[in-house]
């Protein structure tokens, strides 16, 4: 989230889509209905009449995949109808930037397309320089290479017939969501959007989200009070997980993988280090070299000098092209790659896209350690149905852990929001929390490396490992979170000095040995650790302050700066300089966020501190400025409408490139294990099915489907349908069916509702079905199965996130209750 | 029991024995159910181990001796009661003597009109109670039908707690020599001949043994 | 008075039946086995072991759409709470300062009378312990001043509890600022329950409310007026039989007569 959970009761129009928190972030909607109580409009767009849209004022349904499509029409809406907050997107954006003028697009496809290798060359999508290195500009927008130029021609294309035959939206409904959205130009009114899986999980993933960030700043939007890009997370810590980098292509605090070419960490840096001429941006990323080093003094500490480049060379790295993702692990997981595998607070076998090939991949292993509270359908693989356990090698060991109550630790929320939180109970049994098992086998792999040596032991050996408190033989007897939180915020090992800029008089501000009070004295000379620079400030020596419970509001509109502490530098909302003008009032000052009082910055803390007019506000790319067009993804620098790889149409109505050009495709040659199966536009598989979840269960329910009275709640897996789908298979409501796709099949019972209805798609009928993916077939006995069995391996280009949202399937009756 | 002197049956042993459980059991009901019925006497249910729960389950099973009990009286008593002669209109006219000086009470058989009437409001109510009763007990109505029938429980208790009042003084105080008729069975002749004349014929002609 | 008064504005909820589980874990009541049979509504009904349930219901609109409802169903707790007045174990059925309505099960004896005259149809009968079992507005929490377990834990703020007066007040303010056919449910009958509904459609469309609850007709007829009169009839008889033996005296037979 951009913003928080409190903010969303600060919105004039919140918009939902991709996402339904009323049922998968629960608690989110006393702030709408907060929110609504002061008079906001609830806009809901779900393929499926959800328990959000059931709250909306406005809803309208669309076929899943075609969220672009609907958010294209309006950008284009915006445009035609100039509800722009012009000073906004003139002084805030890259609106005004010129563009190269060899870029361009044609029928589906940006300049530098190499269709043989499903990549972009990027090279035409820059920016035009001055002599001075500065990007060129055009404030009046007229200059025809000029982003919002390049904009307007890009959505003039996404008219509301096209679009409506595209997405299945009735006209009129997308003119009530467009018009109600849009409302929110006026510089106070703020409008936010809420989204989940339902964007991300797509072939066009981050373009979903970016498109709804284009209308975001042209709508002036971002850094509002009420405003921002919020992503829904669905686990109440994947932010903290994402942060601290459970991801393959970052390391903690958003900074990239080194690669393999990579030689020194001088190469790293200059590769990674952007730089800016313009006297205005702040280019924050300049200081990663800072992050990066005290990264690493905090990974391998006093063995991290500035002799052996802070023990660069042990890091892990990247062979050059090398996909780590999910997907490609199984892949290669599939092919016999794997000896071990650690499921770790995970069921991939019910969780993974295609789970049917990634419990026959299982197969292939040597051994699998499954660290969870309960069984799972991953830990039994070698049990499942059609599974024979005698033909299985597999080793499973079973590790119970620590639930997490039964721990004490922190969680970082969609909020960014660091809390604390307290051990209530002790483990059952011989369960232990996960700090307690990675500590022990860490000590017993270092031990074995020490004692036998083997293959490249230096990363192990020299790891830095203070978890604890140490005993006379200087071993740790307990792992303790508060160390681990410590080295997290990190600590100065000399005096650090602050001059002040007016009085040139230099004091102290942090005492060798002490906690870091924030990431500002990071230093690149290896004098302080941090094992991630944005929590530098979380662990202080004033203490814990994810312990923190103030519950002053002093600016009124929700920031509680007291309670708990959210990074970066308990900034609430970021973004939060392109909230005020140039001279530093706020858009809207009912809830402003932070304001210039003519010598210092109120409200909330600041995007850099310097004062009003000095900085640009998008701080975080070299050229300040939010970017309409954005040159480093994958797939284009503006979002365009493609269709899902299995889709109920022949042709893409947009262009003619029917998938997204820069996805890796499976199951051609060299890629995929033979049970990567698309089958698109087949009369086999006529519907469009999405997954999702309810709020009675939770992921792959391994928690909840343990819990009698959430079983209670939804007992078994089902499929939603509309009466005339029903009709026309003679499926009755609450009769069992099958859900097939091409790599799998199903059971489920059929609930028939009102709440899906059929689409008009390019003139023909299209159904869409939903499945929840939270059954299993471990527990409950009659619960059923995975959705996943028949989701596709397809990922975003850039995140190679599975497109688990829009597949095809069909049903079939089964008969029987 | 030999035949004594000057003594004539009025009641058999049947007769007499389903009177009494007749009797026993509805002063049973009676008690137990104003124990339900009233929370200032439920006292009576610590006469009952297992309280209220146990007093409700034998008013229950009771209701249930009772209703039975009441299908041999229809045995014993229905051919001689649930119809009305003329002699019976005339009866009610003079209300058989009980509230006003009357010459001549027209002449009864086994049972005067108002003994009739008696049993006839008896059988509607055994019907009620019990068809009530036993829906109260299993309720397989729906609650908007189920309420009424406490209503109807209820009516039931006012009429045939007047009624009972009344018979119990009709069959001791009120008409002394009756009450013999629910013990050894015999009454005397005059007392026949004054309460039913006909029947008394009936027996000494030999048309009738009881 | 302490009387204290459960809002629920069915226009928050957002059906997470949070309020359904956390009853069931405060009372501590046993999961049920259901079956997915084409609603999300679970378990069908209110049951012994479940006496809180969220009520989904579909309503299709001649407009077009559809709207899709959801209401808390739990006992009312009314202030003339007909099953008090029919419960035949006296101090079985009782009243909490607070307002709560609660059957001390340990009493019941299963007669089902407050079952079949309770003008929502919330108490239920287990034919297992013989009982009758229903929300107790967590009158063991209310009394020690704690909220009631699934108001505690509604996190969209949709189900609140507080002092009469107060609840009252907010239910009317909310009901007219949603407009429309928001109306609130609760206060004008059966003398108030404890109990509330800020509904933002028409009573009618939610399922399995009543329109318009009374104390049933029939109870009246039976507790307020069969019951004295049937004192009044033993007790007339008895009169009317004394004066008869007094005044007009006994039937004797004739003298001599045998």
């Amino acid at each position: 989230m951009t913003n928080h959970w409190n903010d969303i009761a600060n919105a004039d129009v919140i918009l939902i889509m991709g996402g339904n928190p009323a049922e998968n972030h629960p608690i989110s909607f006393r702030w709408v209905d907060k929110a609504m109580v002061k008079g906001a409009k609830l806009i809901c767009v779900d393929p499926r009449f959800t328990r959000s849209a059931a709250k909306a004022h406005i809803y309208a349904a669309l076929r899943s995949g075609t969220d672009i499509a609907f958010l294209g029409g309006m950008i284009k809406y915006i445009l035609d109808n100039n509800l722009i907050q012009k000073e906004y997107v003139v002084e805030y954006t890259n609106a005004a930037f010129l563009v190269d003028e060899k870029f361009d697009f044609q029928d589906g496809l940006f300049s530098g397309y190499d269709a043989k290798g499903r990549k972009y060359d990027r090279t035409t999508w820059k920016y035009q320089m001055d002599a001075k290195g500065i990007p060129k500009m055009d404030k009046t927008l007229q200059n025809p290479n000029c982003i919002y130029q390049l904009l307007q021609k890009h959505y003039s294309r996404y008219n509301l017939d096209l679009v409506s035959k595209i997405t299945g939206t009735p006209k009129d409904d997308l003119l009530k969501v467009y018009k109600g959205y849009t409302e929110t130009h006026k510089p106070d009114k703020v409008g936010t959007i809420l989204y989940a899986m339902g964007w991300t999980q797509h072939t066009v993933g981050v373009q979903n989200i970016r498109a709804m960030a284009i209308i975001q700043l042209l709508l002036g939007n971002m850094g509002m009070a009420g405003g921002g890009v919020n992503a829904l997370r669905g686990e109440s810590n994947v932010q903290g997980g994402t942060d601290h980098a459970l991801l393959f292509h970052i390391i903690p605090g958003y900074n990239p993988m080194p690669r393999a070419t990579d030689k020194t960490l001088a190469d790293f840096l200059e590769r990674n280090t952007p730089k800016t001429q313009d006297p205005k941006s702040l280019n924050w990323w300049k200081n990663r070299p800072k992050y990066i080093v005290s990264l690493l003094k905090a990974m391998y500490g006093a063995n991290a000098t500035k002799e052996n480049d802070f023990g660069y060379s042990w890091f892990p790295k990247l062979d050059e092209g090398q996909n780590a993702s999910w997907l490609i692990l199984f892949d290669q997981m599939a092919k016999g790659k794997f000896k071990g595998f650690f499921a770790w607070g995970q069921n991939p076998a019910c969780s993974s896209a295609n789970a049917g090939k990634v419990r026959k991949a299982m197969e292939t292993l040597d051994w699998m350690v499954n660290v969870n509270l309960f069984d799972n359908e991953t830990g039994s693989f070698w049990k499942g149905p059609g599974t024979d356990p005698s033909k299985i090698k597999t080793e499973v060991f079973m590790l119970p852990c620590a639930a997490s109550f039964e721990k004490e630790g922190s969680i970082t929320n969609s909020s960014r929001l660091m809390q604390w939180r307290y051990k209530a109970i002790n483990p059952p049994g011989q369960a232990k929390p996960d700090l307690d098992i990675m500590h022990a086998l860490y000590q017993k792999v270092r031990k074995l490396y020490k004692e036998k040596g083997g293959a490249y032991p230096e990363p192990i050996l020299n790891l830095s490992w203070n978890y604890g408190p140490k005993g006379p033989d200087g071993t740790i007897k307990h792992p303790d979170p508060h160390f681990v939180a410590k080295e997290i915020n990190g600590y100065t090992a000399k005096d650090i000095e602050v001059e002040d800029a007016k009085t040139k008089v230099k004091t102290v501000v942090a005492k060798a040995g002490e906690q870091l009070g924030s990431f500002a004295f990071l230093q690149d000379d290896g004098s302080t650790t941090s094992g991630c620079w944005i929590y530098c400030g979380s662990y202080t020596e004033r203490g814990n302050m994810a312990a923190r419970r103030g519950k002053a509001d002093p600016t009124g509109i929700g920031l509680y700066p007291g309670w708990a502490w959210c990074w970066p530098v308990n900034r609430r909302i970021i973004y939060n300089r392109a909230s005020v003008t140039w001279e530093g009032k706020p858009w809207d000052p009912k809830r402003a966020v932070i304001w210039w009082d003519g010598s210092k910055w109120q409200g909330d803390v600041p995007d850099g501190p310097q004062p009003a007019g000095d900085i640009y506000p998008f701080i975080m790319v070299p050229e300040g400025h939010a970017r309409l067009f954005a040159a480093g993804l994958a797939d284009g620098p503006f979002p365009e409408h493609y269709e899902p790889l299995e889709c109920p149409i022949e042709k893409n109505l947009m262009s003619s490139q029917k998938l997204n050009p820069a996805v890796r495709l499976f199951g051609e040659p060299g890629i995929g294990a033979g049970a990567d199966k698309y089958l698109t536009c087949d009369p086999r598989f006529p519907l469009v099915c999405s997954t999702y979840r309810v709020t009675e269960h939770w992921q792959t329910g391994v928690m909840t489907r343990w819990t009698p009275w959430l079983v209670e709640l939804e007992p078994q897996m089902f499929v939603e349908l509309s009466k005339e789908l029903a009709k026309e298979r003679g499926i009755k409501n609450g009769e069992r069916v099958v859900v097939k796709s091409a790599r799998g099949e199903v059971d489920a019972k059929a609930i028939v509702t009102e709440r899906f209805k059929p689409f008009k798609i390019a003139d023909q009928t299209v159904h869409q079905v939903g499945i929840p993916w939270h059954y299993g077939w471990v527990t409950p006995p009659d619960g059923g199965d995975s959705a996943n069995l028949l989701t596709p391996t397809i990922g975003d280009p850039n995140t190679m996130i599975p497109e688990s949202k829009a597949f095809m399937v069909n049903i079939e009756k089964k008969g029987g209750k | 029991m030999a035949k004594p002197k000057n003594l004539i049956l009025s009641s058999t042993v049947f007769e007499r024995v389903v009177h009494w459980v007749l009797a026993g059991s509805c002063l049973f009901l009676f008690l137990t159910g104003f124990g339900l019925m009233f929370h200032s006497l439920s006292f009576m249910a610590n006469f009952f181990p297992g309280g209220h729960y146990i007093m409700k389950l034998l008013h229950n099973i009771v209701g249930i001796i009772f209703g039975i009990a009441f299908l041999f009286a229809l045995i014993a008593w229905g051919k001689d009661t649930l119809y009305f002669d003329e002699d019976d209109k005339k009866w009610f006219r003079v209300m058989g003597g009980y509230l006003w000086e009357v010459e001549k009470v027209p002449e009864a058989g086994k049972f005067n009109a108002g003994q009739k009437m008696f049993f006839m409001v008896l059988f509607l109510f055994w019907f009620i109670m019990m068809g009530t009763g036993i829906f109260m007990w299993f309720p397989i109505f729906p609650a908007e039908i189920t309420r009424w029938l406490y209503v109807l429980h209820a009516l039931g208790v006012v009429v045939l707690g007047g009624f009972l009042v009344i018979h119990f003084y009709l069959g001791t105080y009120g008409n002394p020599g009756t009450f013999q008729v629910m013990g050894h069975g015999y009454v005397t002749k005059g007392w026949a001949k004054k309460h039913r004349p006909k029947w008394l014929r009936d027996v000494e002609a030999g048309r009738r043994s009881v | 008075m302490n009387e204290k008064v459960m809002l629920i504005d069915v226009s928050k909820c957002t059906a997470c039946r949070g309020c359904q589980v956390a009853c069931k874990q405060w009372n501590r009541l046993p999961a049920e086995k259901t079956q997915q049979r084409g609603t999300h509504q679970n378990p069908p009904d209110l049951t012994p072991a479940t006496w809180n349930l969220v009520r989904f219901t579909e309503i299709p609109l001649r407009e077009g759409g559809v709207r899709w409802l959801f209401r808390k169903d739990n006992c009312m707790h009314c202030e003339d709470a007909a099953c008090q007045r029919a419960c035949p174990v006296p101090g079985c059925i009782f009243k909490t300062a607070e307002g709560a309505v609660v059957i001390d099960t340990e009493k019941c004896i299963g007669c089902e009378y407050c079952v079949n005259v309770c003008p929502f149809e919330i108490p239920r009968f287990d034919s297992a312990t013989k009982k009758v079992y229903k929300c107790t507005l967590c009158w063991d929490r209310i009394g020690n001043g704690q909220i009631p377990a699934c108001a505690k834990t509604c996190g969209p703020g949709a189900v609140t509890f507080g002092p009469k007066e107060k609840m009252i007040a907010q239910a009317y303010a909310r009901a007219k600022a949603l407009g429309g056919d928001a109306t609130v449910y609760g206060d004008k009958f059966v003398k108030g329950t404890h109990v509330m509904y800020v509904l933002p459609e028409k009573v009618r469309m939610y399922e399995k409310l009543t329109i318009n609850p009374s104390v049933p007709v029939s109870v009246y007829l039976w507790k307020d007026f069969l019951k004295p009169v049937s004192v009044l009839a033993i007790g007339a008889a008895l009169v009317g039989t004394f004066f008869h033996y007094i005044i007009k005296g006994p039937k004797r037979p004739e003298e001599g007569g045998e």
